[in-house]
């Protein structure tokens, strides 16, 4: 179920009626219920991925802090994926779920428990390490095969090509379950945390599974921590107005991303970007600024709606965007966009690398592997690692180039340089959207060669696009321009109450000018 | 909870419901109908107790706004021309409707010539307007044949059973100023700024999967054939009242890289043709004008005509008029003796009869 569809608009009002009128305890099975209906809507199936995670994660976290459950108990929820699998197999045929699929969501059950219960028969003190291990071994073992398998059996044909063995291996037809990328690392992050001794363990299965398939953020993120939303669903919270007004702010301002500058500029960008497409330098500068305005206001969108929506059930989801565009340096860009994602791999993976200590050599190789990961989270394709190389690369010129390195830290006082800095990295950045949204490598040759094509008559006309694109990229800046004293892109309460009424009405307005086009939310797919 | 309502929520409330208010009062008779889109009989028609008709702007309905009397008087030729934007002309005083007036009036015949052209409308839809003005009893009818418009017209009967509907993804478009504000902007925007070939391809928009759709042989195989059947049905239904009609076949300005620009009829002069009877005649509109240089008088790549070309179109439904002189009740014609000009029309020429209203 998608947050632009007509049935989420009766959903959520459905949800939250009933999550305020029932009592604390049942309002986690409400948000349960709600959560893995508003995912099953996508692919019933799926939900086997969903189950398997959290089961995973909340026996290893809970084994982490030396509160494991007994053997029965274990194995029973280790089979928990492997009956939702038999249920839809027995009651939902067209669910195309099949025998050998059962038997793989058994056996991988069966694996868990066996690993699991192995663990338990080690030295205490080394237990928490290896249940960590087992957890990320498991989860990332689900989203690579399901996410990366083809692509690295395909890339390794490619290479055994070029050294001249032909391999005759058929690739297998995999879908990619809506947000896995999301809900897995989520989940890890949790169990990390547990073992750090950051997050207590979450004892309560209600709790965790409703943390880990939280349906506002559950496949596009915000990617939470454990720390700050577990306690949040345990705790339970009062209506207050604030809950109210701030959540349906949030959500008009993510509707007015989405539905008005996203999907308007997805038109010129889609056709920009086709591989059929004759580019000149109007058409690769109109394409990559589109989808620069796009992807942002796309994702950033998708961001205030489910902050929305969670803010009207009480929960309070963490920033993921800051005015990206407005950053002076690759490290501020990271620090403003995907802020959950780049904070992600900040803690779980560049400071356990070694982060800044140490030789600085060891620092520039810290941030070119992370950035390369972090690439190859968006998609198992090569653009996505050259877009986090180039960003990996951009890091680490700005730490060791002389003017690039004396730029202020984030959030500093704006100077002189400020004018220089800003447009100047928004170019690096659309240099680097130009990768991401680059069919291909080859194909990302074709959009630099335009770079030196202006003859016009090579394309459409594009002097009425550009004015198209303007229309709707013109509004987002000014409310931009209106929320940037609060640091908080959806945030107008310094604005006075009679041209915030008017801002919001506008912003209505505009939403239903564009409100027939229901194109999905680009980072599903990732 | 008193704090839920804050004065900017509030405000935007109220303006929304007041615009909406507003449009829904004072603008009423605009609306009427427009979620029927064209196939409510009565939309863009206004009986006032004046005994006139008044023709009207409504949704569906984009009528020239014009005013004739309820009941033809006495002796009056009275003429309605139904059809798409072909007929319907680039604007009132300038499309052929309007010179076929002027033209009957100058040959002494007191007529009146209303367009009652409505963009977009195919076949389906040209049959509920033509059901409708039976009851303003016509001397002659003028029913535009054309195969383009039934992709519109079956996806506009569709959102009129969905808006009858109950089902919530149209319940935001059933706010008219919401409804008006998207239709301007896909109209007045979005066909202007966005190039056609990146809409067709890209974009998922109605408008631009009927162009698509009109590229499909199928599509034009079956848009054929429903010409044909309506337009039988519709020469039936006239033949039974007696009232004549003639059907002008359209055309349309083509380029093909080996014949340069040609005209052509996609198969419906035949169709015409084959529906020749008593009282019912036919134009082939590629007839008029393959014999002129009809590359000045179309605009580029449609069946649109220049003001040229309209004023060409009346003068050969005059000559078809002239023709059929007698068949259609009208007086022999007038021969001016030298010294005393002819008698004026019976009925005085009202220029409010058929004046749009500014």
């Amino acid at each position: 179920m998608s947050f632009i569809s007509w049935q989420y608009f009766i959903f959520l009002p459905v949800i939250i009626i009933s999550y305020w009128l029932l009592p604390a305890r049942r309002r986690l099975l409400l948000l349960l219920a709600g959560s893995y209906f508003f995912y099953g809507c996508w692919d019933v199936r799926f939900l086997a991925l969903v189950l398997a995670t959290t089961v995973i994660d909340y026996n290893c976290g809970l084994a982490i802090a030396g509160q494991k459950k007994g053997p029965w108990q274990v194995l029973g929820l280790a089979l928990l994926p492997a009956a939702w699998c038999l249920g839809c197999y027995v009651w939902l045929p067209a669910s195309g779920i099949s025998k050998p699929l059962l038997l793989v969501s058994a056996g991988m059950g069966l694996a868990f428990f066996v690993g699991h219960e192995a663990i338990g028969l080690l030295a205490r003190d080394r237990r928490p390490k290896y249940y960590l291990i087992l957890s990320v071994v498991f989860c990332l073992a689900i989203l690579g095969f399901f996410k990366y398998f083809n692509f690295f059996i395909g890339s390794f044909k490619s290479l055994l090509g070029t050294v001249g063995f032909n391999a005759e291996w058929s690739m297998l037809t995999i879908i990619l379950p809506v947000g896995i990328s999301f809900y897995t690392f989520q989940s890890l992050g949790y169990v990390i945390d547990v073992y750090r001794g950051q997050s207590p363990a979450c004892s309560d299965l209600l709790t965790f599974a409703t943390f880990d398939a939280f349906f506002p953020q559950m496949v596009s993120g915000p990617i939470e921590r454990g720390k700050n939303l577990i306690p949040q669903l345990e705790k339970g919270a009062s209506l207050q107005d604030a809950h109210v007004q701030d959540g349906l702010r949030l959500m008009l301002v993510g509707f007015f991303k989405k539905v008005f500058v996203a999907d308007n500029c997805a038109i010129l960008a889609n056709y920009a970007f086709d591989p059929k497409t004759s580019l000149n330098g109007y058409w690769a500068v109109i394409g990559v600024v589109a989808f620069a305005f796009q992807i942002y206001a796309d994702f950033s969108g998708y961001t205030d709606i489910a902050r929305g929506s969670a803010k009207l059930l009480g929960i309070d989801l963490m920033e993921n965007f800051k005015f990206p565009y407005f950053s002076r340096t690759p490290s501020e860009f990271w620090g403003r966009w995907h802020i959950s994602l780049s904070t992600w791999f900040r803690d779980y993976l560049y400071i356990p690398l070694g982060g800044n200590r140490g030789a600085r050599w060891n620092t520039l190789r810290n941030l070119a592997i992370v950035m390369l990961l972090a690439g190859l989270w968006h998609g198992a394709n090569w653009v996505f690692v050259l877009w986090g190389a180039y960003h990996g690369a951009l890091l680490i010129l700005y730490r060791v180039l002389p003017p690039f390195n004396r730029l202020p830290a984030k959030d500093g006082a704006w100077t002189w340089r400020d004018a220089l800095a800003v447009p100047l990295m928004l170019v690096f950045t659309l240099v680097g959207w130009a990768i991401f949204r680059s069919p291909s490598v080859s194909h990302l040759g074709v959009w630099f060669a335009a770079l030196g094509n202006w003859d016009p008559a090579l394309g459409l006309a594009w002097q009425s696009s550009l004015l198209w694109l303007l229309i709707h990229i013109l509004p987002l800046i000014l409310l931009q321009g209106l929320a940037w004293k609060y640091r908080d892109e959806a945030t107008l309460d310094h604005v006075p109450w009679m041209a915030r009424g008017l801002v919001y009405v506008i912003m209505i307005l505009l939403i239903v000018s564009s409100g027939e086009q229901d194109k999905e939310f680009i980072y599903f797919q990732f | 909870m008193k704090r839920l309502i804050t004065p900017a929520c509030l405000m935007v409330v109220c303006l929304l419901v007041l615009a909406e208010v507003i449009a829904r009062v004072f603008f009423a008779q605009d609306i009427s109908g427009r979620f029927d889109y064209g196939y409510n009989p009565q939309a863009g028609f206004a009986e006032p107790a004046d005994g006139t008709v008044e023709l009207f702007r409504a949704g569906g309905r984009r009528f020239h706004p014009q005013t004739f009397k309820r009941h033809r008087p006495p002796g009056t030729f009275r003429i309605f021309v139904v059809g798409d934007s072909v007929p319907r002309g680039p604007s009132f005083t300038t499309a052929y409707p309007w010179f076929l007036g002027e033209e009957l009036r100058r040959h002494d015949i007191a007529a009146e010539s209303i367009n009652l052209a409505v963009p977009g409308y195919g076949p389906r839809r040209c049959q509920v307007v033509l059901q409708k003005i039976l009851e303003y009893e016509p001397s002659l009818i003028v029913l535009h044949i054309n195969d383009t418009n039934k992709w519109e017209d079956e996806r506009e009967w569709r959102r009129s059973q969905e808006f009858q509907g109950w089902h919530p993804r149209h319940w935001l478009m059933k706010v008219f100023i919401f409804r008006r504000l998207y239709e301007a902007k896909l109209e007045k925007v979005f066909w202007p700024l966005v190039p056609e070939t990146i809409r067709l391809k890209y974009a998922a928009n109605d408008a631009d999967a009927q162009v698509a759709a009109g590229q499909d042989p199928r599509e034009i195989a079956a848009r054929i054939r429903l010409a044909e059947e309506t337009a039988a049905e519709n020469v039936a239904m006239l033949r039974q009242r007696q009232i004549p009609i003639i059907l002008v076949t359209q055309c349309r300005l083509e380029e093909d890289p080996r014949r340069g620009l040609y005209l052509t009829d996609h198969g419906l002069d035949p169709l015409g043709a084959a529906l020749i009877g008593p009282g019912t005649y036919h134009i082939s509109m590629k007839d008029v004008f393959s014999r002129r240089d009809f590359r000045a008088l179309f605009t580029n790549f449609s069946g649109h005509l220049h003001q040229e070309g309209h004023q060409v179109l009346a003068h050969a439904i005059w000559e078809k008029i002239e023709l059929e002189r007698a068949a259609l009740g009208l007086p022999g014609a007038k021969v001016a003796v030298a010294g005393s000009p002819p008698n004026p029309p019976t009925m005085a020429r009202d220029p409010q009869a058929v004046v749009s209203k500014p």
